[in-house]
């Protein structure tokens, strides 16, 4: 033993002294400092001529737009970079970038994540750049979902009205007809599970929370209101277990796969028709063409299912703003980028190719390319059902501004319950709970439903 | 912490080594390096302490308007040992490493020993095959295992499925021990190395002796070299604790693939998370602290235990 | 930590010349008997495990020659309508050639952040090591408790810091870190407290060199060995890393190629090609260090009796 090295005990005593050195130093001396995106948005001066660069963030694919946009606007060059789609990674680094101070110009951000950006002052007021004057370019509901206080803070992109994406030739070979209430759909996939060698009608996917949150909004349901300046946690309600109790069966009368959704697994069954149907958003058109060109032409969709025969009311499911993050220098462009890529009819014809959702720009449908027969669905004008779709969607429903965190403990009790660890309906009353406890968190006032 | 060090030489550079200023020279050798210790080091292990006891204040309608921040003295750390999801964290790690390391260390031992009996060529392939996997950064590791876990993709659930097993690598039971698997792959062969390194530092007489003494190669690996090699298992298994509380890459990668690994699913993933998708880095600041602590006590601890049992040994 | 040193490797030659004297044993001092059961037991055990390690491996290789189709619609471990230099290209080609700039920057952080740690850790250590002054225990006790401390714990904090100091999401938020290796200092510390003789240092000042002179020339020449193991650890812990250029970095122009490649592997879902592209930049990816590893085994060998460094 060399005795010129410490005794362990020499080191821990040290350790501890430090650390408590260390906590008592910092003596509180930034109590009051602003929270939240380190850089705030201004507008740089530009000379004539000068040429402006912005740095986009999306998921979707959407370069062929950018570089549409870049052809013809040479002075405003917009470089697109891929990043992981929403929580799987965008938002992380998008709220990392806004407290390190050096966030893009633009990035794509979903409606239920617009709240949490208002809590770390994360997007720029728009309204201070004339965004007002665009309002009636847009969908009123969705043009909503950007205003806070009167503000307008992001430029609504797009939706995603839910419908029944099935194979046709595999429902005619097990002799199903296509279901119009969710009884018929739970009879559909026995029979499935019955004639199917191994199919399934569907999976559930429990790493989905917003697919559940939309089952739950199209029974009725409302997660979150508020009174107030008091935000309410309201998932564990009645019509909420009611959605939560039908999947239940459905997963443990093993009626379903139980698999994340858009993943190789799941791929994988729906490429080899193990799978026959998704309740799916509407750009769910792009991702089935993409990763199944195999399955092209065996595919129809349909409104979903309803919970009483005759009635009419669906969901969404997704739905994204382009927003301009706080700490832009190019407010301006940035804007004029955003109302561009979202109204300008080219535009919008490459994002549909890509899966960019239900736009939000009024009156671009007719004659889009969203509004023509397609091969791939069997030449069925598929988007008519997601146009009655997006009628019938009730648009009063609210997001918390701790969604990504709700939903990831939401997500973590439907994994427990699935292994035999609690239910559905359990999940959803843990979920309330800690989306009350995250609120508090921040800082917020909130308090359960009941 | 001590060395077995060869002595002959440091009383003998330290006890006549009077240069004229040796105060500055040794801190001009010392200082690019204490600097840049201190600022990643130190400066981090501080402000996180500060960050951890601060919470915004909220203003404006429905909370949403401009925040400060304010003094929140203990709360975060109260608000994180309340998490359930934090506290299973830890214990999840720490079943983790408590079957994981021994596994891999027994693996490794055995590998070891193995290969110091085999003749040479062969035992260098072989070790070039177990060693390879090191020098896969984990999350390729895991990207790769991932693939080869996937029902439907991957070819050896296929192969299993064929003679009637259906093993399910991303269930709920399994999915630990499945990440374990690719810890075990990635780092089973460099532990190796580390302890075959020890066991050529033994000098070869001994091995002469004991076969003379008539030991089976079964009974010189057991009774000679396996005692020798002890300072490489202490080694490695200090390695694997630190390298067990940092567990992140893994289960990160595997999570799509999978509803059964969480969000808080290591201290690490959960601090992360705490940070990023839920924005708030003063309860994850907090986080941090506690699993800094938890893992220089766990470090120290296995230390001292190993260190006062090699005492009471020698005695 | 009981750590046995001085590290270098002792080789075979004493004991094979001993065993040629020793008629009927083999270079490597073992009897040579005829194959016993046991021994084919042994070999067909260690096989199986060579075949554990390798298993992953040659899938990979397999799933490179394969198209996005192909790798989820055929058997994983063969091969099927092989198109590798389309698909390696195509990983070359995406995105403007983003995996050049990965492949590039994981160069940069981990051969200039691993070369400027192992000299600071080889001044520190030999500092350390050789002199007597005030404040001497201190660092020594730092460096102990940085090696214990998990760094991934500090990378969140050092996140926050570096924001603050304007440093995230710049090269030095990766290079700076990746500068500082407790456990290189510590083992440089030992190998010139065994290896670096007073007598030397004592001549080269009555010839009058100065300290740093004396450190420049002899020092760093006499702790060869220590450096290169200090090197390569700290190269391969940083290539591997993952956690600090996740948190420290959101511009993926300066990704190392861990880092790129999770974020194909996650966009996949929308963009399968992607998939392909994965696969194709992980085969890529573990050849530089695959190599590395199978030619600097030695290095490792000798090295390795004093420690191990985990990403």
């Amino acid at each position: 033993m060399d005795t010129s090295a410490p005794s362990r005990r020499a080191v821990l005593r040290w350790g501890a002294g430090t650390a408590a050195a260390l906590a008592a130093a910092p003596a509180l001396t930034a109590c009051g400092e602003a929270v939240g995106a380190a850089r705030t948005t201004r507008q740089a001066p530009t000379r004539r001529g000068q040429k402006v660069k912005l740095v986009f963030w999306t998921w979707v694919p959407m370069q062929k737009t950018v570089d549409l946009w870049n052809r013809t606007h040479p002075d405003i060059q917009v470089e697109m970079q891929t990043i992981p789609a929403n929580v799987q990674g965008g938002y992380q680094k998008m709220h990392s970038s806004l407290t390190a101070g050096n966030p893009p110009d633009l990035a794509q951000v979903e409606y239920h994540e617009l709240p949490g950006f208002m809590l770390v002052n994360g997007l720029t007021n728009l309204s201070d750049y004339g965004a007002d004057e665009l309002r009636d370019s847009y969908v009123p509901w969705q043009w909503q979902q950007g205003v806070f206080d009167g503000k307008v803070y992001t430029v609504p992109q797009a939706s995603g009205p839910m419908g029944l994406f099935y194979r046709r030739d595999l429902f005619a070979k097990w002799g199903i007809e296509t279901p119009t209430t969710w009884a018929e759909f739970e009879q559909a996939a026995r029979v499935v599970k019955a004639r199917g060698n191994g199919a399934r009608l569907c999976a559930f996917a429990p790493n989905q929370p917003t697919w559940f949150a939309a089952m739950c909004w199209q029974r009725g349901a409302r997660w979150v209101r508020t009174e107030g300046d008091t935000w309410i946690a309201d998932m564990d309600n009645d019509l909420s277990r009611e959605v939560a109790d039908y999947w239940e069966r459905m997963v443990r009368d093993d009626l379903v796969f139980v698999e994340p959704d858009m993943s190789s697994a799941w791929y994988k069954h729906v490429q080899t028709g193990k799978i026959a149907a998704w309740v799916g958003p509407q750009w769910g058109d792009a991702l089935l063409r993409g990763n199944a060109p195999g399955t092209a032409g065996k595919w129809r969709v349909a409104l979903l299912p309803q919970w009483k025969a005759g009635q009419n009311a669906s969901a969404n499911w997704g739905g994204s703003s382009t927003a301009i993050l706080q700490g832009t220098r190019h407010p301006r462009e940035a804007l004029r980028f955003a109302h561009w890529i979202n109204t300008d009819r080219k535009a919008v014809d490459l994002n549909i190719s890509v899966g960019y959702g239900w736009p939000a720009a009024t009156g671009i449908f007719r004659g889009s390319a969203l509004d023509k027969p397609d091969p791939f669905f069997g030449g069925q004008r598929y988007n008519d059902v997601f146009t009655v779709s997006d009628r019938t969607i009730d648009t009063s429903w609210k997001w918390s501004p701790t969604t990504d965190a709700d939903f990831a403990q939401l997500q973590d009790a439907f994994g427990a319950s699935i292994a035999g660890d609690g239910s559905l309906a359990g999940s959803l009353a843990i979920a309330q709970k800690r989306t009350v406890d995250n609120l508090l968190a921040k800082g917020l006032k909130a308090r359960s439903a009941r | 912490m001590s060395t077995t060090t060869s002595r002959r030489t440091t009383s003998a550079p330290g006890g006549s080594r009077r240069s004229a200023r040796p105060d500055r020279a040794a801190w001009g050798f010392l200082l690019p390096f204490v600097a840049l210790f201190l600022f990643t080091f130190v400066l981090p292990l501080g402000y996180a302490v500060y960050q951890s006891l601060l919470t915004p204040v909220r203003s404006g309608p429905l909370g949403l308007g401009p925040a400060t921040l304010g003094f929140a003295g203990l709360d975060n750390y109260a608000l994180a040992l309340q998490q359930s999801a934090f506290l299973e964290s830890f214990a999840r790690v720490l079943l983790f490493g408590l079957v994981q390391i021994p596994v891999m260390l027994l693996l490794s031992t055995a590998l070891a020993l193995a290969l110091d009996t085999l003749s040479h060529r062969w035992a260098g392939i072989l070790r070039a095959a177990y060693f390879l996997p090191y020098g896969v950064p984990g999350v390729i590791a895991s990207i790769l295992w991932g693939f080869l876990y996937v029902p439907g993709v991957s070819p050896i659930v296929d192969l299993l499925g064929k003679v009637g097993l259906a093993p399910d690598f991303l269930g709920y039971d399994n999915v630990l021990w499945s990440i374990a698997n690719i810890v075990i792959w990635e780092f089973a062969g460099y532990n190796m190395l580390v302890i075959v390194a020890q066991l050529k530092a033994i000098p070869q007489e001994l091995y002469e002796a004991a076969r003379i003494d008539g030991a089976s190669t079964w009974q010189t690996a057991v009774r000679i070299k396996l005692p020798l090699a002890r300072p490489a298992l202490v080694l490695t298994g200090v390695f694997s604790i630190i390298g067990t509380l940092q567990l992140f890459a893994e289960p990160l990668v595997i999570k799509p693939l999978t509803s059964t690994v969480t969000n808080s699913y290591t201290p690490n993933l959960s601090a992360y998370n705490e940070a990023f998708a839920n924005n708030n880095i003063y309860l994850a600041a907090a986080e941090s602290v506690i699993l800094a602590l938890v893992a220089s006590v766990l470090s120290f601890g296995f230390l001292s235990l190993v260190n006062r049992k090699e005492r009471r040994d020698a005695r | 930590m009981s750590v046995s040193t001085p590290p270098a490797e002792k080789p075979v030659p004493a004991a094979s010349a001993h065993t040629s004297q020793t008629a009927g044993t083999r270079r490597d001092g073992r009897p040579r008997r005829g194959v016993k059961p046991s021994r084919i037991l042994l070999v067909a055990l260690l096989t199986i495990a060579a075949l554990y390690f390798l298993l992953p491996v040659y899938w990979l290789v397999v799933a490179s020659t394969k198209s996005s189709a192909g790798l989820f619609g055929t058997f994983g471990l063969w091969f099927s309508d092989p198109q590798w230099l389309d698909n390696l290209s195509k990983v070359f080609s995406y995105s403007d050639g983003i995996f050049w700039s990965w492949t590039f920057n994981s160069v940069l952080y981990a051969g200039v952040g691993g070369a400027l740690a192992t000299l600071l850790a080889g001044a520190a250590g030999y500092a350390l090591a050789v002199y007597r002054f005030r404040g001497r225990e201190a660092v020594f006790k730092a460096v102990l408790a940085g090696v214990l401390l998990p760094s991934t714990t500090l990378a969140l904090p050092m996140y926050l810091l570096f924001s603050k100091a304007g440093l995230a999401n710049t090269y030095w938020a990766v290079l700076i870190p990746s500068m500082v290796s407790p456990f290189g200092v510590y083992l440089c510390r030992i190998y010139a407290e065994a290896a670096v003789p007073a007598e030397m240092l004592e001549a080269a000042r009555v010839d009058g060199a100065g300290e740093w002179r004396i450190f420049g020339t002899l020092v760093l020449r006499t702790m060869t060995p220590a450096l290169v193991t200090v090197f390569l650890f700290q190269f391969v812990g940083i290539w591997n890393n993952y956690f600090l250029p996740l948190v420290m970095l959101s511009d993926d122009r300066k990704y190392p190629i861990t880092l790129g490649l999770t974020t194909w592997q996650t966009a996949a879902d929308r963009t399968p090609e992607l998939y392909q592209l994965t696969v194709g930049g992980a085969f890529l990816s573990i050849l530089p260090l695959a190599a590395a590893m199978l030619v600097l085994q030695r290095y490792w060998r000798s090295g390795l009796t004093q420690g191990s460094v985990k990403g």
